[in-house]
């Protein structure tokens, strides 16, 4: 093995563990607010992919109808189940985000596609209508299971992904697609050759990075959330409504999904049930990270894509067998050695 | 007196079977400070819980004159009630400012923040002190104070105050109290619920004393301090603490 190809590898493994960074910072956010181990995650990224690619090809995605039909089921729970959601203003507001907004999105849609507008005008509607599928989905599917256990919400969240799976094979068959590289481009860094594409999905998720940073840090929102995290009876008691956080969380966990989704679309073949395997991996970096550190998980996320690579490289059939042992260690190093958090309340 | 800010009328809480807090009433008035005090486990907290909508509860809680029905916590403290918890429920690894602006959540996004937290500072100059700190890190004492500033910069009409003298040195129990009664200046009711019944009663315009779930006397704070009933079962142990 020459350093060409270490170094061909080890871009492979950084670009692969940025996107696994994202979903790792995903799980984490959806975690440490609403208590949901987020399995759903990779659907997002493979809907977002396949969503592209269809608009790429000039197919009507049905995400379009999908977030509207999740839009109206919202709609419906909220006003049925909430008597204070029948008052005018939060009724209008509302009406707004859950009826509006996504139809609004699929009247885009329609007339985007005949007119194959390119990237620049797809990418957004693509991400636009998946964050909002977060938060519907948190309406109708976590938000009535607010106070139950740690445990009941992954058996949720697994039930979510299967239903995901299904639809997804329903909507965009069984066939993979491949989108086209946002830029060809090669450039020569020493004895390394960079791919623009590596550079733009580095790019993106150090600026995303910088940007929830920014977010969490300095906006009064950003904090409430974090402090739903540290102490969700305390954040109560200051007024931040705990549904709003889970909301945001979900919008926030869809978003990066489908944009993960968006930038592995040109370099891997991604079939409806691709992303499991992705956000898999995302979750044996933010589990090494113990479910809230965001550094670490981050940092373990690049270790993940860094492994995988070497890994194909040496053994490709054991690729994914050698991903996930490195859990094994890790979860026996955290037991041994930090003590154990009971479920709260 | 003018009418009641915060009434509750026949409150009771069950745990599962197991009835907590029995047709409880009690009223307070804007500018007072009003006590429940009795022995552990005799319901206060399960009250003040259930006046703060954590737990359900049957019989009626009004606030200025309307009834709160199933409002939840959040649409209480936009509605000017704030409790602070008997363990404080601070966000530990925020710093002691960024606690204190989370405190002014419901307010409207407009208005300005810096002078209710220049109110808090000058009430606790200590908190001023350690503002870039994370509460974590804080003492006992300075907790307490960070608890009822947070809960102070909503502006809340009406205070609950959960045992705040818990776990605190007799001096910072004494300064903490101090402040409360400082806090009568302001015009919020505060509702007091200690275990401490000397130090209650001394800052208190009224009193309830409770005795497993039910309130069974009320008065004048003087009168309740001075009450031979009262003497012998809640304040004989803090005379020979004393």
């Amino acid at each position: 093995m020459d350093s060409t190809i270490v170094l061909f590898l080890a871009q492979d493994g950084v670009t692969n563990g940025a996107i696994y960074a994202l979903l790792a910072l995903s799980l984490v956010l959806v975690f440490t607010i609403t208590r949901v181990i987020f399995i759903p995650q990779g659907e997002f990224v493979a809907y977002g992919a396949l969503t592209l690619a269809a608009f790429e090809r000039g197919v009507f995605p049905m995400t379009a109808w999908f977030t509207v039909a999740l839009g109206l089921a919202a709609f419906a729970a909220d006003v049925i189940r909430d008597p204070a959601a029948r008052r005018p203003r939060r009724l209008a507001k509302a009406l707004a985000g859950d009826i509006g907004a996504p139809a609004a999105l699929l009247l885009a849609t329609w007339v985007a596609v005949p007119l194959k507008l390119g990237p620049l005008a797809e990418v957004p509607l693509t991400l636009a209508m998946l964050a909002l599928l977060g938060p519907f989905l948190y309406r109708l599917v976590f938000q009535p299971l607010a106070e139950a256990s740690v445990l009941v919400l992954l058996i949720a969240a697994v039930g979510v992904h299967l239903a995901m799976v299904g639809l997804g094979l329903l909507v965009f068959g069984a066939e993979g697609f491949r989108t086209a590289p946002l830029t060809a481009a090669m450039f020569e860094v020493g004895p390394a050759l960079v791919s623009g594409q590596s550079l733009w999905v580095l790019g993106v998720t150090g600026g995303l990075i910088a940007a929830l940073w920014a977010f969490f840090e300095h906006t009064l929102t950003g904090k409430a959330l974090r402090a739903t995290a540290v102490n969700r009876l305390g954040a109560r008691l200051v007024g931040i409504p705990t549904t709003a956080a889970g909301r945001i969380a979900f919008a926030l966990a869809a978003l990066i999904g489908a944009l993960s989704g968006v930038l592995i679309a040109p370099v891997t073949t991604v079939f409806y049930d691709t992303g499991f395997l992705t956000g898999l991996k995302g979750f044996v970096a933010a589990i090494i990270g113990g479910l809230v550190s965001y550094p670490l998980g981050a940092a373990a996320a690049i270790l993940v894509g860094l492994v995988e690579a070497f890994a194909s490289f040496w053994a490709s059939t054991f690729k994914e067998v050698i991903v996930f042992t490195i859990i094994i260690p890790v979860l026996l190093w955290r037991s041994l050695r930090s003590t154990h958090v009971e479920d709260e309340e | 007196m003018s009418a009641p800010v915060f009434e509750l009328r026949d409150v009771s809480v069950a745990y599962g079977k197991i009835e907590a807090v029995r047709r409880v009433s009690l009223e307070l008035g804007a500018g007072r400070i009003v006590t429940v005090i009795g022995a552990n486990g005799a319901g206060k907290t399960t009250l003040l819980n259930a006046a703060m909508g954590i737990l359900p509860a049957g019989g009626e809680i009004r606030f200025e004159g309307r009834a709160l029905g199933h409002d939840s916590i959040e649409a209480r403290v936009a509605a000017g009630i704030s409790l602070v918890a008997e363990k404080r429920e601070l966000f530990a690894t925020m710093s002691v400012e960024d606690n204190l602006r989370l405190g002014a959540y419901t307010r409207p996004r407009g208005e300005r923040v810096a002078a209710a937290l220049e109110e808090v500072y000058t009430l606790f100059p200590r908190l001023k002190e350690r503002r870039k700190q994370a509460s974590g890190t804080l003492s006992g004492g300075e907790r307490q104070m960070l608890a009822m500033g947070r809960a102070l910069m909503a502006r809340p009409k009406v205070l609950m105050l959960d045992e705040p003298s818990l776990g605190l040195a007799p001096r910072i129990v004494k300064e903490i109290l101090h402040l409360v009664a400082d806090l009568r200046r302001t015009g919020v009711a505060i509702l007091l619920v200690e275990q401490n019944a000397r130090a209650a009663l001394r800052i208190a315009d009224y009193g309830y004393v409770m005795e497993t779930g039910s309130v069974t006397l009320h008065g004048p704070a003087d009168t309740l301090a001075n009450d031979p009933r009262v003497i012998e079962s809640y304040l004989g142990f803090a005379e020979c603490a004393a």
